[in-house]
């Protein structure tokens, strides 16, 4: 059998596994699982589906919804058939909906529910190319008269008719399969410009199975529970592509907010975080050790500092005295397992972040109680990965060395280059922006960064976003920021200072745990307006940006800041679907604020 | 359009104080009929004639052809139909589950020796908590399945009850402002369940609603009482213009704002 192809790996586990669990996603309540038999039936419907409604080899499908099986389905389908899978980012409201959809001149978009179908049907008019909605879950929609929408089952339904028909039919559409074919795009996230549409190959993904499986093994007993978007390359790759290449199991919760639950039941042996979930596993620990009693608090703080010990001389690769490895041994009990537990990694073998930088700080908390946070590095346009540290070779700060079979050179400028057998294949109607990132073969990322004495890749910044202040010393701004959203009461914040005297930082509190603190302190509020607005909150912020500045030398200290009085989101344009932080959008919105904090 | 609900001359008194004179309405099969109107118009006065709660001096109500004046409340729920109330009415100690669990009481069978014996294992305590769970999913209420009801939001807690009620299984719903004291999410969130349960499943609705945005955007029909009388019926937008409701209802508003 090959194994060239995205769906050829979904066919051979068929044929090896069978009736194993392929899938399992919670409903009612219950953990409802899917054979690797079922989920082979599935897309091959789904594809025949398609065909039946004319889907062509080369034609677009989008796939606009949360994380389900369905949508799994929906994309093994849409590469059976030749096609291309394009996947939309749930949170994007209609307007930018419309680009990813319109750009990639998708002829079907899935949608998972009624508020999805809405947004295509606002701009459905922009949507030439568009022939029919396909909606998985109905509810709400009885009333829709619109010709264009029609069921995930129906689709099923219309494909296992042309299967009895044309039994004959997959099987040749699966035999047409070149592995150098296109087989999914992957909208970057456009923090500057609008999104491009990178298009990656069935070769690429494989390479990149195969260099990721030699430095982080992984087999069919392996457990993952998928929650972050899969249109983002990262998700795509760690839960759909690697356990279709390893066989293992992916799970779904119920929704977004049931992960943590899901979690605990299923406690996965994978799992990927980006730096918004460390963070925020973070400042809920540390929330609930001030709520804790003396006891359990003091529990936390003397195991936690044995477990930073630990950490450090295991890192730094000298031997652990025995009297410190037998407290360590003690702290599993008392702190280290529990706390795992709760927060469902206690199983958790491989245990990544990526999609952005993180700060030290954050990755040291779980180093030391026993969760080694992996940093890895990579691109849309290389498929993901480039670089990562090895659970046994771990530098905090650094992103690992480059994966087998990945090539990396700094230009002269300090840009880091790429070239790897993963590299993608271009930009989808965007020759030029192609022939710009791959000039001379080599992947322009954009990103500056430094090797370390053992080898490792360190990121500096993005390029474009390097402050150089009026007095000609350059900052990376990210890593402040990164250091900023360390305290529980900071979710967003802006550092500032290009061609200025000075850096500062507009700073967005988090709503819940200052919301929390204020009420222990009776501070009335009633708004997130109101709450940012009051000088207690304030003065709370600036004993924390305190804390941070004290990791930075003098010119990299925030010297002043302002509160946003309103959450940023991705709705206005401040924020992209990924979370990250539109410069330029924040500039303008916020300027008058910003130049406030350079007068006087 | 068959009547589901027939609200026949009825007239409430509490002593000397009038809540309802002779209202009579209907209510199709499938139908959603707002009833709006001031402060003490006798709104949930009304639910509470149909439902049991109060027995009308005058007048009779008729459900599926039958009289259910004279009936007990909870004859009536077991009749087919359910209510959710202005105040949430939940047991607050309680998780949203067992809420919900309660909901469906009305259609258990077995009795306490065989309910205790079996305890989760009982067949028919299967098939409700399989009931409940498509009403979590339906009211999007997974995250909070397992908490007690005093630590939800207040908005969460009116889905909890709207699910208490639709435990029931109801043929007919009465829903009591389900948006007072709820921020514009919250209201947007509840209006959308109550479409869907109206849609999806078809129930008839009697909806009582302080907000004139949402009665106007979603129901079929509206009523208007005043003093405890009827003074319009109609299409939202021909009610919307009655000279009799704007001097009645609209009018105060814009008075006291």
């Amino acid at each position: 059998m090959r194994e060239d192809t995205i769906p050829h790996l979904l066919w051979r586990n068929v044929e090896r596994y069978g009736k194993r669990v392929a899938l399992r996603q919670k409903d009612f309540g219950v953990w409802q699982e899917i054979s690797w038999e079922e989920f082979g039936l599935h897309v091959r419907r789904f594809c025949l589906g398609l065909i039946s409604l004319g889907l062509k080899r080369g034609e677009h499908v989008s796939i606009f919804g949360e994380n389900n099986p369905e949508w799994l389905y929906a994309d093994l389908a849409t590469q059976s058939a030749g096609a291309v899978a394009v996947g939309v980012y749930p949170t994007n409201p209609a307007k930018e909906a419309k680009y990813v959809i319109g750009h990639s001149q998708s002829v079907f978009v899935v949608c998972d529910d009624q508020e999805q179908v809405d947004k295509v049907l606002e701009v459905k008019a922009d949507l030439p190319a568009l022939r029919k909605i396909i909606v998985i879950d109905m509810k709400g929609l009885r009333r829709y008269r619109d010709p264009l929408i029609l069921s995930f089952e129906e689709v099923e339904r219309l494909g296992r008719e042309l299967d009895q028909k044309d039994p004959e039919l997959y099987g040749r559409l699966l035999r047409d399969l070149q592995p150098e074919d296109v087989a999914l795009m992957v909208y970057t996230s456009g923090t500057t410009g609008p999104p491009k549409g990178a298009m990656i190959s069935h070769t690429n993904v494989l390479n990149m199975l195969q260099a990721l499986t030699q430095v982080l093994p992984q087999d069919e007993d392996d457990e993952t529970v998928s929650y972050l978007p899969l249109c983002h390359v990262a998700e795509r790759m760690m839960s759909v592509f690697v356990p279709l290449y390893v066989s293992s199991t992916v799970n779904f919760a119920e929704s977004l907010e049931t992960v943590q639950l899901a979690m605990r039941e299923i406690l996965p042996t994978i799992f990927l975080g980006v730096p918004r979930i460390w963070e925020k596993m973070l400042s809920g620990v540390i929330i609930r050790m001030k709520d804790a009693s003396w006891l359990k608090r003091k529990i936390f703080e003397g195991f936690f500092q044995i477990g930073q010990r630990v950490t450090r001389l295991r890192l730094d690769k000298k031997p652990v005295s025995l009297g410190l490895r037998l407290l360590h041994g003690l702290g599993h009990f008392c702190l280290y397992r529990p706390l795992k537990l709760e927060l469902g990694l206690l199983r958790a073998r491989v245990v990544l972040s990526g999609a952005a930088p993180i700060s030290p700080e954050v990755l040291k908390f779980f180093h030391s109680v026993g969760i080694p946070v992996l940093e890895g590095y990579g691109m849309t346009e290389q498929t993901g990965v480039a670089c990562i540290n090895r659970p046994d070779d771990v530098f905090l700060g650094s992103v690992g060395k480059p994966l087998p079979g990945v090539e990396i050179q700094l230009a002269e400028d300090g840009e880091i280059l790429i070239r790897c057998p993963h590299n993608f294949v271009g930009y989808y109607r965007d020759p030029e922006a192609t022939a710009r990132i791959l000039e001379g073969g080599w992947l322009h990322t954009g990103d500056v960064g430094e090797w370390d004495s053992a080898g490792s890749l360190k990121i500096t910044d993005r390029k474009k976003e390097i402050i150089i202040t009026s007095g000609g010393k350059n900052i990376a701004p990210s890593e402040i920021e990164n250091r900023l959203k360390v305290s529980p009461y900071i979710t967003q914040a802006i550092v500032i200072g290009d061609r200025r005297k000075y850096l500062t930082a507009l700073i967005q509190i988090d709503y819940e745990n200052v919301g929390k603190w204020a009420q222990e302190r009776n501070i009335p509020y009633t708004t997130f307006k109101s709450l940012a607005q009051n000088p207690q909150v304030y003065e709370l912020i600036r004993r924390e940006v305190e804390e941070a500045n004290k990791d930075f030398s003098s010119v990299e200290t925030v010297k002043k800041f302002t509160l946003l009085d309103k959450e940023l989101d991705h709705d206005d344009d401040e924020l992209t679907a990924t979370l990250k932080v539109r410069r330029k959008a924040i500039h303008e919105r916020f300027g008058a604020l910003i130049e406030a904090m350079y007068k006087g | 359009m068959k009547p589901h609900l027939q609200v026949d001359g009825v007239s409430l008194h509490f002593g000397g104080i009038e809540a309802l004179r002779e209202v009579s309405l209907t209510v199709g099969e499938g139908e959603l009929l707002a009833i709006i109107g001031p402060n003490g118009a006798g709104k949930t006065s009304l639910l509470n004639c149909i439902n049991g709660v109060y027995r009308p001096q005058e007048g009779r109500v008729l459900f599926e052809g039958n009289e259910i004046t004279h009936l007990k409340p909870d004859h009536i729920a077991w009749m087919g139909i359910g209510r959710t109330f202005q105040n949430v009415e939940l047991f607050r100690n309680m998780t949203v589950l067992d809420n919900l669990l309660l909901g469906r009481h009305v259609r258990f069978r077995s009795g306490l020796l065989r309910g205790g014996c079996l305890g989760y294992r009982n067949p028919e305590e299967m098939a409700h908590r399989r009931r409940v769970e498509e009403i979590i999913d339906f009211l999007e209420m997974e995250q909070w399945r397992k908490t007690l009801v005093r630590n939800l939001p207040y908005g969460v807690q009116k889905r909890v009850e709207l699910g208490r009620a639709l435990a029931q299984e109801p043929r007919f719903l009465l829903v009591d402002e389900p948006t007072s004291g709820m921020n514009q999410e919250e209201t947007e969130d509840i209006v959308r369940f109550i479409l869907d349960v109206h849609e999806e499943v078809g129930t008839s609705i009697i909806l009582i609603e302080h907000d004139m945005g949402v009665v106007m955007d979603i129901s079929e029909r509206v009523c208007v009482l005043n003093f405890g009388k009827k003074i319009a019926d109609g299409p939202p937008d021909a009610v919307q213009r009655n000279p009799e409701v704007i001097r009645a209802y609209l009018g105060e508003e814009t008075q006291r704002a």
